[in-house]
């Protein structure tokens, strides 16, 4: 905030000329011997004047700059203060209104620029995705074609490779400036199926036992990030899985006054208690991430966080070290759905 | 027999589609230019369609969509675009479904049955000749000799899909993914219980032994008339 002092300290080199000029005037006066009424009334009418003219000069600009300043308080984004901010009546106001209204527009450009640019490569990534994609359903093909010990394992290898592209693409969709999803209404039980299905040639081949119930329950949001999400979440509990015990995965979810909440309870190997808090973390693998053969890469869990808050859901983990995990996604009902 | 047309233009994508189609009891045409595709389509007048987004020339929504205004043939949409909004666009079009690249080949083949049975209103489907026993799928029965045998959805889907691979030796794991594409997540136990019950069942039938164990490898169930 402006204060009076801060002008006046700006403006002591005035003052300090001033009481030199008429100290030598009154020195002049005496020399001459003038009348002692002119001897008072130079040095009380010039600095009386000054005075008057400082406060008026305080007061215009302090009432300016306390707006400004209040304003921009008031801002979420501050840049937006040019859009809002009063032209100044006073000369270094103008300028200042001047230069903020260039630097805006420059800042702009440069936004948009970079905009452009991540919109181009999204656009880039999602078409070398769609194009990916062909050869490898091709592939698929030719697998389901011949079946034998040698391409099992190779559709395996494949399965991966589709995963890792699955979680390209939707990198790409959630670091996306605008809406990339459309919401609707879904049955948790369809997403549910869809997710296990897509997984089902690792959960068969680890032999893991499925438990789904209470899963007839509507939500509105995109169905196919949930997919996603859950499969991530399901690929986890096969990787992070207890190898002395029989997988098993229980998913089921609860209706509640303001909100759906889907549970995912898996039998693996559980997370450290000090490491919970960072699992959602970009890059973050922890111990079980190093443990051998696991090539955690700490995205997985990253993108479901993030495409969670784009969706509006909030997801939470707890978890017991070697006593499993359980995942909870709380969708809420439909007419609380926020969208960032 | 039922016609399937492929308008799919990677030459290797559509002929492996044409190679498990036809292993599947499908005869298929693979459409090979696409310079005229609506009318070739309408000239060829499948029974069933299966319809690229992508291809040269006229695009596969507008193909879907100008077909649907001659004809009612069901038509699924195969596509790499996988987000919902084309997938309500391909249905506001009128495609039937919609299968995105890469796709689940059994659940495909699973659309492409539901489609045909739905749009012919026949029912040699529905009943599956195994030889010297029936199987009917609506009713999730089997019949021999007049005896009708119900069984619950599992034994009947496991039975199935061992008729349907006849002579040919069928892993565990195969059948569990096949019980799996239709939302039935059991694990290996259950898996052996249901193959009890279906063998005990179908010992009662007269049937003893129609179910063949090859140790390590699976099961296999031969034709026997």
């Amino acid at each position: 905030m402006m204060s009076f002092w801060m002008l006046l300290k700006e403006k002591l080199v005035q003052i300090v000329l001033l009481v030199f000029a008429v100290v030598t005037i009154e020195i002049f006066l005496m020399i001459y011997s003038f009348d002692s009424f002119i001897k008072i009334y130079i040095p009380v009418i010039i600095f009386g004047l000054y005075m008057v003219g400082f406060i008026y000069e305080y007061l215009i600009k302090k009432r300016y700059y306390d707006e400004l300043q209040k304003t921009i308080d008031g801002l979420d984004e501050k840049y937006l203060i040019t859009e809002i901010m009063k032209t100044s009546n006073f000369v270094e106001g103008k300028i200042l209104n001047d230069i903020l209204s260039q630097v805006d527009k420059s800042m702009h450009e440069q936004v948009n620029k970079y905009k452009y640019l991540q919109e181009d490569y999204k656009e880039f990534i999602e078409l070398w995705i769609h194009e990916v994609k062909l050869p490898l359903a091709t592939s698929k093909m030719i697998i389901e074609n011949n079946k034998n010990k040698v391409t099992k394992s190779i559709e395996e290898e494949l399965d991966s490779i589709e995963n890792y592209i699955e979680q390209a693409l939707f990198y790409a969709r959630s670091s996306a400036v605008e809406k990339d999803y459309s919401i609707r209404k879904c049955n948790l039980k369809d997403i549910v199926s869809e997710s296990i299905k897509k997984n089902k040639t690792s959960l068969i081949e680890e032999k893991g036992e499925i438990n789904i119930h209470d899963l007839d329950n509507v939500v509105s949001t995109d169905s196919k990030w949930i997919v996603f999400i859950l499969s991530q979440i399901i690929q986890n509990s096969v990787k992070y899985r207890n190898k002395k015990l029989l997988l098993n995965i229980e998913i089921y979810s609860e209706p509640k006054k303001d909100n759906t909440v889907l549970y995912i309870r898996d039998n693996g190997i559980g997370i450290k208690k000090g490491e919970i808090s960072r699992v959602f973390d970009k890059g973050f693998t922890g111990t079980n991430g190093r443990l051998a053969g696991k090539k955690s890469t700490g995205i997985g869990l990253y993108l479901c966080k993030k495409l969670c808050e784009k969706l509006g859901v909030s997801i939470n983990v707890m978890s017991t070290e070697g006593d499993g995990t359980l995942i909870s996604l709380v969708f809420p009902n439909s007419s609380f759905v926020r969208l960032k | 027999m039922d016609k399937i047309l492929i308008a799919e233009d990677d030459e290797k994508l559509r002929n492996e589609l044409e190679i498990f189609l036809n292993n599947n009891g499908y005869e298929t045409i693979g459409l090979k230019t696409f310079d005229d595709t609506l009318n070739d389509i309408l000239k060829i007048n499948p029974r069933l369609l299966l319809l690229d987004i992508n291809l040269p020339g006229a695009d596969g929504e507008y193909i879907c969509k100008e077909l649907r205004k001659k004809s009612n043939m069901p038509i699924i949409i195969i596509t790499s675009r996988d987000n919902e909004i084309d997938e309500l666009l391909s249905i506001n079009n009128g495609a039937d479904h919609y299968v995105t690249k890469p796709f689940n080949i059994h659940i495909l083949l699973a659309k492409i049955n539901s489609l045909l049975r739905r749009s012919n209103m026949v029912s040699d489907k529905v009943v599956i000749d195994a030889g010297d026993f029936v199987l009917n799928v609506d009713k999730s029965t089997i019949e021999k000799d007049g005896n009708v045998l119900e069984l619950t959805k599992n034994e009947f889907r496991i039975l199935k899909f061992l008729v349907q691979n006849m002579d040919k030796i069928v892993t565990r794991e195969e059948i569990m993914i096949c019980l799996w594409d239709s939302d039935s997540f059991i694990g290996d136990s259950t898996l052996t219980v249901n193959m009890t019950r279906l063998r005990n069942k179908l010992d009662e039938m007269g049937l003893e032994n129609l179910i063949e164990t090859k140790r390590g490898q699976g099961y296999i169930l031969k034709r026997r008339r």
